[in-house]
């Protein structure tokens, strides 16, 4: 589904991604660890299509298209989808209106007739309630006020009504109490299907006891370090990143 | 080529239409006007606050009045009001305008107010600002040609809509005209101006609003500018307040090639409050420059300012605001919001909030600042499929929020945001957000 090969990027001037190299199956779910500072987030912008990164080299596949060459819409509507680390605040833009905009940009990419209102709503407030969301954050501006934990929700919540075919979620797990955590792994949970990658961006190994990963790969420096299964994420947190540093030194 | 060109002529020009027209019950006070203007000149760049705006190539050209003429055009805020007025070339139609489906409401046009009581009506005119920045409502008291006198004498449920229009075929032509309206102590009442026209000639608008609110009165006042891009429209809006009265005002800028709004506010009693929206757009290549002055003259008085500035193209957006507490005054609180987002490389947003405090105890707030569509917010937008262009047009729409929310009409704020909406990319889909 995800093929990232020897890609590298710059932000500001400073080189941040270099040379990283990552294949996504179909139905795997995939994360990624790495001590703060190391590219993760930077990473998973870049494949979203942020735009003031500036890509130095590599490429990256898409279901066989070439990811780096669309626009940022247009990647969504493709079925590409960020869970921000820090969801942005867009006071005046109303939340229930976004994700009707959203999934009807989706639908009209994939030549589908606007979703009927009535049904929209049915839809939404029934993913709200899994996610243990009160209906008043639907008439509220996107995120504006929102605490740490109901922004991470409603990343989650945004997921769920688009029903993407890759979720990059961007430490969609910390400053999350546990019960919050346990509502997205649910969240994260329910959306596991064949047909559908995860990536997980986490640096705690919490959410890898409530969503088993696939693959757990260790990202360092701009660069993955190490993959293995999930006994490396037990591995990881008992001994932290710098045993994998000395490793590769020597 | 034309032999050289008399930089005054403008001036002249004004000159010989007061010369041409017939004497009137206020006749004294016009002339006193007329004397004051003359002397001063037009505004130059070296006045304070006509620093934006240079008017040289306006002084070059003579002007001559519009002719009475009717009307060729409907408002599109026509929807808010069963009744609405038109004034023409600065003319009522019909001449003397009447509503009596409404007993707490009464319009005359000006011209018979002034034959009614030239006396009263000259008192209502005011004594004669001392101040530079009020040169245009100085030639408009000598020159202007009718208006309307509106009385509001109880509660006045249904908005009252004036339809300023400018016809003519002719481009030196010159429209002076004033609306006067006095809301009796208790009394409310929802009045929208709206100036439109203009027809790609480029037409001078002097136009002057003076609005009385008596003790507890409300008022929630609406000007409207959507002429054409050629029309040079100088507005004078002059509000007075009595205690405990509570005063809206939207100035809403579309239209133009030059606008400057002036608005003026004194809260004269305790008890009195003003809360002015100013939604400035400026593209294409037009100047939109407003200048509030708020001046609390007693004890307990609030004032609320907010402003929010578009510039596209080369257009250039000025919004100065000054408030003034006065001594001896105690509880006075203000607050000044305004903010300006550009949206071309090439258009400039100028926002300048001042306060002159000469009070101790007063509580006075403001904020200016001007950027650019947030690049975070544009890309969490395009991350979720959104559109570019409709995404910039929320954006946009989001930062018009505070001031949209503000309006009470429905019906107003619906043509107001369908005119704006016009004006920005992603129509549609706006359209379908609201
Ligand atoms: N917008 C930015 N401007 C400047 N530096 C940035 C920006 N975003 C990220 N960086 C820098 O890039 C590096 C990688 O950051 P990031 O990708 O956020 O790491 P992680 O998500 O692994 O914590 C850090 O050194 C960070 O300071
Ligand atoms: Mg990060």
């Amino acid at each position: 589904m995800l093929k990232i090969s020897q890609l590298r990027a710059n932000v500001v001037g400073r080189n941040i991604l270099k040379g990283v190299d990552l294949e996504i199956g179909a139905g795997e779910v995939h994360a990624i660890m790495g001590p703060n500072g190391s590219g993760k987030s930077t990473l998973v912008q870049v494949l979203a299509g942020r735009e003031d990164y500036e890509i130095t080299g590599g490429s990256v596949s898409f279901d066989g298209a070439d990811l780096l060459a669309m626009p940022p819409e247009e990647r969504a509507r493709a079925g590409l989808f960020l869970g921000f680390q820090y969801p942005v605040e867009i006071p005046g833009v109303n939340n229930a209106y976004l994700l009707k905009a959203a999934l009807n940009a989706k639908r009209k990419a994939a030549g589908l007739a606007e979703v009927d209102a009535y049904e929209f709503l049915s839809l939404i407030k029934a993913k709200m309630k899994f996610m243990g969301m009160d209906e008043s954050f639907l008439s509220r501006g996107v995120n504006e006020g929102f605490s740490g934990g109901e922004k991470k929700r409603n990343e989650i919540l945004q997921m769920l009504v688009l029903e993407p075919r890759l979720a990059l979620l961007d430490e969609t797990d910390s400053g999350l109490d546990i019960d919050a955590l346990k509502v997205v792994a649910k969240g994260v949970n329910s959306l596991r299907a064949a047909e559908r990658s995860i990536v997980l961006v986490t640096h705690y190994q919490r959410l890898l006891d409530y969503v088993e990963p696939d693959r757990v790969h260790v990202f360092a420096d701009g660069r993955i370090l190490k993959s293995g299964d999930k006994t490396l994420a037990h591995e990881l947190e008992a001994r932290g990143y710098d045993w994998l540093r000395e490793e590769r030194v020597a | 080529m034309s032999a050289a060109r008399d930089k005054d002529a403008a001036l002249r020009s004004f000159e010989a239409a007061w010369h041409a027209r017939p004497g009137d019950g206020i006749a004294a006070t016009r002339a006193e006007a007329m004397r004051r203007f003359l002397a001063l000149g037009l505004p130059s760049p070296r006045d304070e606050s006509w620093r934006h705006t240079n008017l040289r190539a306006l002084a070059g050209r003579p002007f001559a009045d519009a002719e009475p003429a009717t009307p060729m055009r409907a408002s599109w805020l026509a929807g808010i009001c069963a009744a609405p007025i038109a004034i023409v070339n600065g003319r009522p139609l019909p001449a003397a305008p009447a509503r009596t489906d409404d007993p707490a409401l009464s319009i005359e046009s000006l011209r018979a107010s002034i034959d009614r009581d030239p006396a009263s009506l000259a008192a209502r005119l005011g004594s004669i600002g001392e101040t530079e920045s009020e040169r245009w409502a100085l030639l408009n008291r000598a020159l202007f040609v009718d208006g309307l006198h509106v009385r509001v004498t109880g509660r006045v449920a249904a908005p009252l809509l004036i339809v300023h229009s400018a016809e003519t075929a002719r481009d030196d032509a010159a429209v002076h005209s004033r609306v006067i309206v006095d809301v009796a102590a208790g009394a409310q009442a929802t009045i929208v101006e709206h100036h439109l026209g203009g027809d790609g000639h480029a037409t001078l608008v002097n136009h002057t609003t003076q609005l009385h609110l008596a003790p507890g009165a409300s008022a929630e006042h609406y000007r409207v500018f959507s002429s054409d891009a050629h029309t040079t429209h100088f507005d004078a809006l002059e509000i007075t307040q009595a205690a405990d009265s509570r005063c809206r005002q939207f100035t809403i800028a579309l239209g133009g090639a030059l606008l400057r709004a002036n608005l003026s506010g004194r809260l004269d009693a305790a008890g009195a409050e003003h809360d002015s929206y100013s939604l400035l757009v400026g593209h294409g290549a037009r100047q939109v420059d407003c200048v509030n002055a708020i001046v609390h003259a007693a004890s307990r008085t609030t004032s609320r300012q907010t402003a929010r500035a578009l510039a596209a193209g080369t257009s250039r957006v000025v919004f100065n605001s000054r408030v003034r507490v006065e001594a001896g005054t105690a509880g006075a609180q203000s607050n000044q919001s305004c903010r300006g987002l550009l949206l071309s490389p090439t258009a400039e947003i100028d926002t300048r909030p001042q306060l002159e405090i000469l009070a101790d105890d007063v509580k006075c707030a403001h904020g200016a600042t001007t950027g650019r569509l947030d690049p975070n917010m544009l890309f969490y937008l395009l991350a979720r499929g959104i559109d570019r262009a409709a995404a910039q047009t929320l954006l946009i729409y989001a930062f018009l929020d505070d001031l949209l929310t503000g309006m009470s009409i429905p019906g107003a704020r619906h043509a107001i945001e369908e005119a704006l909406i016009a004006e920005l990319p992603g129509a549609d889909l706006l359209r379908a957000y609201r």
